[in-house]
């Protein structure tokens, strides 16, 4: 379970600050998949970050009673001047897994084949995608944080992830943010339309994408 | 306890890894690959070493010149490349905040533990190559040596701890540090003993943290004949000062910390 209570974030911006998220409340129990919806610049990237205490909270508390991904992007996560064998060797040390597991699964999820021996900065975006995803694929989590990049990539990716996420791992809970309605519809239990700072929770998900829609 | 022993080995196994990480990306795999981060140290040690050896004799105080000047520019040098390393550490690093395991204290860490451990070889190749040519006497106290470095690098880490948070609210000291730690030189007891000073120096130096770290190094390695004083509670109240300020800042500073 992750308990997220009255949680605020805000950055300094000129002489004020400005204020991304402000108490919002969320409960994510195992197994549940929980879509984040809203504009851009809504603050589920913000909210995202902070469930997977990448930022910390201006003010609230985020108690994590389960284990939780680092949140899967398109950036962050790894060094851009390492090859994708060092990053999966990182990721492998500091995760505490067999580096030889890990290197199994990259090679056979991201079908980069050589390129993985280039610095991860040569990489498309698209590939970027494929070494992120299996790199946290890699690693069991109870809950998979996701941010939008399961829309980027081939059909031949785009399908490898949903079995990997959806199928295989369809006991864990899940968070993502996503435009893709279809998406939301298909996977979510629940969705949270963020707006003007603050999160409404449904639980009927065809009203929370008229919500979405009406913005 | 086994809380405790679990935290403590997973610790280690994030610094071991962040330590690999940086070597990697420093000095990648080619030629000599690790043994890189000794070469700094070394160079200056024994170049800056051999330039005084011909502007002022063999011998001065009655401790060989080139020894003299090793033993004090290899942790001059650590010095000057760990707070240079530490300035805006944690943005270079922000990207590896997405592994909550990883805790930006590691970061300073890492850098000062690098620099520590080149310079470290670097005595030890310095030594080995001076007691061969005869131009470096055989360790009086190796004790008195290992405890005057860890104090050395302790205290410079105390610094870097506080430097380094610092460095994330101010561009200012980006440019400042250099010329402070030029200017600092006569505290860093790199190039005297206490004893050569007149008496009202030698009082002053001694507040220095640094001047009793080397006091206690030298000893170790020229033995009784330099004269050395030194306390070692100067640089470990210092270092526990600064390090109790530096851990609060940096924990202020994560709070902030926006990554991209």
């Amino acid at each position: 379970m992750i308990v997220c209570e009255k949680v605020s974030k805000s950055y300094p911006m000129g002489r004020g600050r400005k204020h991304v998220l402000k108490d919002v409340d969320l409960e994510i129990r195992p197994g549940e998949h929980i879509g984040f919806l809203g504009r851009n610049g809504a603050g589920k990237t913000t909210f995202i970050k902070l469930i997977g205490g990448v930022e910390l909270a201006t003010s609230g508390k985020i108690r994590r009673q389960m284990s939780v991904s680092w949140p899967l992007g398109f950036g962050g996560g790894f060094q851009g001047s390492l090859t994708g064998y060092d990053n999966a060797r990182f990721i492998a040390r500091i995760y505490g897994y067999e580096y030889g597991d890990i290197r199994d699964f990259v090679e056979d999820f991201t079908e980069l084949g050589p390129q993985l021996k280039m610095p991860v900065k040569t990489y498309s975006s698209g590939m970027r995608a494929r070494l992120a995803f299996a790199l946290s694929l890699a690693i069991e989590f109870e809950c998979y944080l996701i941010d939008e990049v399961i829309m980027v990539g081939d059909s031949n990716f785009q399908r490898k992830c949903h079995y990997e996420l959806f199928d295989k791992r369809g006991d864990r809970a899940l968070i993502f943010a996503s435009h893709s309605t279809d998406l939301i519809r298909e996977y979510c239990n629940r969705a949270m339309v963020l707006h003007g700072g603050t999160g409404t929770m449904y639980t009927d998900i065809n009203q929370a994408l008229e919500i979405y829609a009406s913005l | 306890m086994s809380d405790l022993a679990t935290g403590w080995r997973f610790q280690r196994r994030v610094i071991g890894a962040l330590m690999v990480r940086e070597l990697v990306t420093r000095f990648g795999r080619e030629n000599i690959g690790f043994l890189w981060m000794m070469a700094d140290p070394l160079l200056f040690a024994v170049l800056v070493g051999i330039l005084w050896r011909f502007m002022k004799g063999p011998e001065e105080h009655g401790v060989s010149i080139i020894a003299f000047i090793a033993t004090g520019y290899i942790p001059l040098t650590f010095f000057r490349n760990a707070v240079t390393r530490s300035i805006r550490v944690f943005t270079v690093n922000s990207s590896l905040m997405y592994h909550r395991q990883i805790k930006v204290l590691d970061f300073v860490l890492v850098r000062v533990l690098i620099e520590a451990i080149g310079a470290t070889m670097a005595f030890l190749f310095v030594g080995a190559v001076l007691v061969a040519l005869g131009e470096f006497p055989i360790p009086a106290d190796i004790g008195a040596f290992v405890g005057g470095w860890l104090l050395y690098c302790l205290f410079t880490f105390s610094i870097c701890l506080i430097l380094a948070p610092l460095s994330e609210m101010s561009d200012v000291l980006e440019k400042i540090v250099p010329v402070v730690t030029y200017i600092a030189i006569p505290f860093s007891g790199t190039f005297n003993m206490v004893s050569w000073l007149t008496p009202a120096a030698q009082n002053a130096v001694l507040y220095s943290p640094f001047v009793n770290a080397m006091e206690l190094l030298r000893y170790g390695i020229f033995g009784p004949g330099i004269d050395a004083q030194w306390d070692i509670t100067v640089p470990l109240a210092a270092s526990l000062v600064l390090t109790l300020i530096g851990l609060s800042m940096c924990r202020r500073i994560r709070r902030e910390l926006v990554v991209e």
